[in-house]
């Protein structure tokens, strides 16, 4: 039988820390495994070399600059399959954080004097400009989500990615819940997927995957409430990661249109 | 077969004689709660916290794990396809009766054709030594109305109750009996023991007052008749849709099962996983359809599950009353509430 060509994989960063791509490097157990049935031809963070001819392409990061949107096409144009890779790139990520404050602020705040030099607008997800296949959700992206999308991708099958919150793993773990700890979290809307993570090792839960496809807002903003937040608090809880939704939008003024 | 005391000086013992007859699990403390843990060495024996209130999971969890494999394969053949039940011998020690009772519900929903071979030989792989009580441990629990109050007959290998610095414990297997002979932490029970456990029970029966405004033989007709009231439109306005209360449930079987294939899509495991009628892709079908597409429905689902489908299907009770999902409910969603304001509920709708 005739070896099956190995699919070509690229990886393409935009505004973000780049700490996704470095989750791809730590599933260390699985990579030879992997790099048994596909090629990586596009890596800044692991090779030399580059090459535009890819199957599928990561792409990391949150679309902030207007002139990326040639890039991002280009991407699309050349690659079969698009996988946002990460929060940034999923929900624009903490990056959105800038939209709130204004950008020019933000300019000054991070360039002073210079902030005429350098080219920035509101920050949105990598689907704003370019229709992407799979999103990877996370702050950073599970290990483990990471392999099902790559194997599902490389045997043309559905990835099985969570919808349903973060309370389901943690509870699970048979976590003591934060709520009955006298704090508080996103868990109960936050889309599942991590494993808990945050909430395992005594931290609350931020939502960095993203919320799930029809959360309770109205529960989430009166159960936050009641634990003694204000309105602004929950919004900057919401903010934090999941800016471009609306439940992060005060009632009246709206800073970004919404996604 | 006649009761017999352990003196409290000799429980270390006795749980160092059990950890030589499989794993044993037991309550101890993850603050602000319990949960259910397999001791790792003698040293954890000091771990037990034998004056628990409630645990986060019930004891369920080592019949049914949250996650298991039930099959290797490694290719499409019959013969690369091997079964895998994990059913080590587990001693679950300190039960409370309404937790029985929910074990006892577990198994009589697996045991129906067609029979669950990795519940069923985990069952039959498990010993379990049930501890008495004497009193609610928060305001969401309703056993006294659910009839768990008292161990339910033949799923307590032994129970125990403590009265003060010994444990009267009733032999309620012929395995238990076993334990009883092979372990020399017992003595036979005299009549000082006898008067003590009297008197627990009259303690215990003055405590467990009724919650519910009327005979629980009544709740599957009252859920029936309240099917269409706005009851649960208006409790699912605070609903996540979390699944929480479905996962510390001791009746809660609903499970997913899933192949977890390798990189070269021939290769994997079978796997299952708990899961939940609360969460939204939950009743999702192929094409799209979601049946229970509406909080409110989940949430009535799971209610009339809990005090009318489990019972008619089982013979047994849906619902313990343990209050777990509403102690862990973030929304505070209480099921003792829900299932009081029915009677009101049913009337209004019969009245019109």
């Amino acid at each position: 039988m005739a070896e099956k060509p190995k699919l070509k994989v690229s990886f393409h960063d935009f505004t973000s820390c780049e700490g996704c791509q470095l989750q791809f490097l730590n599933c260390e157990d699985e990579l030879l495994d992997i790099l048994g049935h596909v090629e990586i031809v596009q890596f800044r963070e692991a090779i030399d070399d580059k090459s535009d001819e890819y199957d599928i392409a990561f792409i990391e990061g949150a679309f902030t600059r207007e002139s990326d949107r040639a890039r991002l096409e280009h991407i699309r144009k050349c690659a079969k399959v698009v996988i946002a890779f990460g929060a940034c790139a999923c929900t624009g990520g903490l990056n959105v954080l800038k939209n709130y404050r204004g950008v020019k602020e933000a300019m000054r705040t991070v360039y002073g004097d210079q902030a005429d030099w350098y080219e920035t607008s509101v920050a949105l997800p990598v689907e704003a400009a370019i229709k992407v296949d799979y999103k990877i959700h996370g702050c950073p992206v599970p290990k483990q989500e990471i392999l099902e999308v790559v194997k599902s991708v490389v045997a043309g099958r559905t990835p099985r990615i969570p919808d349903y919150p973060v309370c389901v793993e943690c509870k699970l773990k048979e976590n003591a819940c934060l709520f009955h700890k006298g704090q508080y979290c996103l868990g109960p809307i936050a889309r599942a997927g991590c494993g808990a993570w945050c909430p395992s090792y005594g931290g609350r839960c931020y939502a960095c995957r993203g919320l799930i496809s029809d959360p309770n807002n109205n529960a989430a903003k009166d159960v936050l409430e009641e634990f003694g937040l204000t309105v602004e608090d929950i919004m900057q809880e919401f903010r934090l990661f999941n800016g471009v939704y609306d439940v992060a939008q005060p009632p009246d003024n709206a800073h970004v249109k919404s996604c | 077969m006649l009761p017999h005391i352990l003196p409290k000086e000799n429980f270390d013992d006795f749980v160092a004689w059990l950890m030589t007859q499989g794993r044993v699990a037991a309550p101890v403390a993850k603050a602000p709660n319990f949960s259910f843990d397999v001791l790792v060495d003698k040293d954890d024996i000091a771990r037990i916290r034998m004056d628990y209130d409630v645990t986060i999971l019930p004891p369920k969890k080592y019949l049914l794990p949250s996650y298991e494999t039930l099959l290797d394969f490694n290719g499409p053949a019959p013969e690369n396809v091997r079964a895998e039940i994990d059913a080590r011998p587990t001693v679950l020690l300190g039960v409370h009766p309404y937790d029985l009772h929910g074990l006892q519900t577990t198994v009589a929903a697996f045991s129906q054709d067609p029979a669950d071979a990795s519940v069923l030989a985990r069952r039959k792989a498990t010993r379990v030594i049930g501890l008495n009580i004497a009193s609610y441990a928060n305001d969401e629990q309703f056993m006294a109305d659910m009839g768990t109050v008292d161990p339910p007959d033949g799923v307590a290998d032994l129970f125990l109750t403590d009265i003060g610095d010994r444990y009267f414990v009733e032999i309620g297997t012929e395995a238990g009996s076993e334990m009883r002979r092979a372990c020399d932490c017992f003595r036979p029970a005299g009549p000082e023991d006898h008067r003590a456990r009297q008197e627990y029970d009259e303690r215990k029966a003055a405590n467990f007052k009724k919650r519910l405004p009327y005979h629980v033989r009544y709740l599957p007709e009252l859920l029936e008749a309240s099917y269409d009231s706005l009851l649960w439109d208006a409790v699912a306005r605070r609903c996540f849709s979390c699944g929480t209360c479905t996962n510390v449930c001791p009746t809660c079987y609903c499970f997913d099962v899933h192949d977890n294939l390798n990189i070269d899509a021939a290769s994997g495991v079978r796997e299952r996983m708990w899961d939940s009628c609360q969460l939204e892709v939950f009743a999702e079908v192929a094409g799209g359809e979601n049946f229970r597409e509406q909080t409110a429905s989940r949430l009535r689902h799971r209610m009339f599950r809990k005090g009318k489908y489990i019972l008619e299907r089982t013979g047994k009770p849906g619902c313990v009353g343990c209050g777990r999902c509403s102690v862990h409910c973030v929304a505070n969603i209480s099921i003792l509430e829900a299932f009081q304001q029915i009677a009101g509920e049913a009337a209004e709708m019969h009245a019109t």
